[in-house]
């Protein structure tokens, strides 16, 4: 076993390999990290590039791959990716779910024979809370997406972010775990996670203030390089953060992979991240 | 790590900033986005640890894994080694004075006043006063003139490869051309990218009346 297949096995390094499939969005949620909205440059990995960096991950004993954005789904070619990824690697591709009216679930369809899962975006109970922050109907829309998705035979998780000022209650948080039960999502498919400190979140002085030692690192590749994490390639006012660059390099995925073992190995004892940020 | 990897000699030594120093340049000058500390890549932190890394080292820091091998690299070549510090110091100033680079003569002028040369001879090897009446040691003379040489494109002068013959021995010559030649490298690579000259720098040619 290579010393990275090692890091990788001892839980050092996420065994999740994050690729941002383009940075543009049909929303512009005030506190997300690539600062995506639908004029944003799209910043896209090939489909090729993608199901290459999912075979090279196996290769190097990744256990799993994941699809982010910018809303992945504005592509035409996702369904078709996420299929190719998905034979290689378990596959989780994130989503605001707001594209799967119409013809569109009938895309994802074979994606039900596959080890792939949905993880859409619904943050508050309360549709006007939720939508604040979102755009208006999201709520609503995400609602009647997601039961399509799981008819559909499609895994979904439900990710939920909250900003750590909004004093949600346990109450409120349990009435929303109550709706994802009744849309057909188990508790184990829900993450709970807090805005971070990045991107259009900073703009508005928003989220917890996150470093690289609050971060877990999880190799993540953009079409700008590779990153510590999934929250290292954000995008503030237009300019892309290099903060949490690791290389520039991505292909082969060995070199930005054995870079951030590197940087793994090197921290101090204890060392390990402190927020958990997932 | 205790010790800056910047590049020894070529920048570190002029800026003269402490730890936490931010930088000294206007990086809206330069073609390319020069990267402060706030912005430095995880592997290039460590070039950061001591203060600002200069201009050089911000712009390679846009692609953090070339700037690991190439910094130390060239820390190695242009720092302290077997041949001495002032006769390297004049291999860099003449050299990027022959290869027109604006900032590395700008920079390396204040090294080399450093390095205990002259301001006459500072200005010899700029191309400002006869380098040859400057300079009449014959080792002083065939240092410059291999450097002349080298800046050419084409084969090297049968001249100029006796002169530094005679002088020096092989690994001797063999530092003195790899020094010429990463020199032209940084040249290039200033230039093309316009890196801005620290003001420190400014300040100190001005005082100096070399700028």
């Amino acid at each position: 076993m290579t010393r990275l297949a090692e890091i990788i096995a001892g839980g050092a390094l996420g065994d999740r390999v994050w690729l941002y499939s383009n940075y543009h969005c049909n929303l512009a949620c005030t506190y997300c990290l690539t600062d995506s909205a639908p004029s944003s440059p799209r910043r896209a990995l090939s489909a090729e590039a993608m199901v290459t960096v999912a075979r090279q991950a196996e290769e190097l004993g990744f256990a799993a791959v994941g699809v982010t954005g910018g809303e992945p789904f504005l592509r035409p070619d996702m369904a078709e990716t996420l299929a190719a990824m998905a034979a290689v690697l378990p596959t989780v591709v994130l989503s605001n779910a707001t594209l799967f009216g119409g013809e569109r679930i009938d895309q994802l369809r074979p994606l039900a024979d596959l080890d792939v899962a949905v993880q859409v975006s619904l943050d508050r109970v309360e549709a006007s809370a939720n939508d604040e922050l979102r755009a208006p109907g999201n709520h609503a829309r995400v609602v009647e997406a997601i039961p399509r998705l799981v008819a559909a035979g499609i895994r979904v998780r439900i990710g939920t972010t909250l900003d750590p000022d909004a004093e949600v209650s346990d109450a409120e948080q349990a009435r929303l775990c109550a709706l994802h039960r009744s849309l057909g999502v188990s508790d184990e498919d829900h993450v709970v996670r807090p805005v971070v400190r990045r991107g259009r979140a900073a703009t508005f002085d928003m989220g917890v203030q996150a470093t690289v030692a609050d971060l877990p690192p999880e190799l993540t590749i953009t079409s700008d390089g590779a990153f510590w994490s999934p929250f290292g390639p954000t995008v503030r006012d237009g300019r892309l953060d290099t903060d949490l660059l690791v290389t520039r390099t991505t292909d082969p995925l060995f070199i930005p992979a054995s870079a951030l073992a590197r940087l793994v190995d090197a921290r101090p004892p204890g060392g390990d991240a402190r927020l958990g940020i997932r | 790590m205790t010790q800056s990897p910047g590049i020894t000699g070529t920048e570190v030594s002029t800026t003269g900033q402490g730890a936490g120093a931010g930088p000294t340049w206007d990086s809206g000058r330069a073609l390319v986005g020069l990267l402060g500390d706030a912005q430095a890549p995880l592997l290039a932190r460590p070039f950061y640890a001591d203060g600002d890394p200069g201009a050089i080292v911000a712009a390679l820091a846009q692609v953090p894994e070339l700037l690991e091998v190439t910094a130390p690299f060239l820390g190695a070549v242009l720092g302290p080694s077997a041949v001495p510090t002032r006769t390297k110091e004049m291999v860099i100033l003449r050299t990027s004075a022959q290869a027109s680079c604006r900032y590395c003569v700008e920079a390396h002028t204040v090294v080399a006043l450093d390095a205990g040369l002259s301001v006459t001879e500072v200005k010899a090897l700029r191309g400002e006063v006869d380098a040859a009446t400057v300079f009449p040691d014959p080792d002083d003379q065939a240092v410059i003139g291999w450097c002349d040489a080298l800046v050419d494109t084409g084969p090297v002068g049968p001249g100029a490869k006796a002169a530094l013959r005679a002088c020096f021995a092989d690994h001797e010559v063999v530092e003195l051309t790899l020094l010429v030649t990463t020199t032209l490298l940084l040249n290039r690579f200033c230039t093309a990218l316009e890196l801005p000259t620290s003001a420190d720098v400014l300040v100190r040619l001005d005082a100096e009346g070399l700028r």
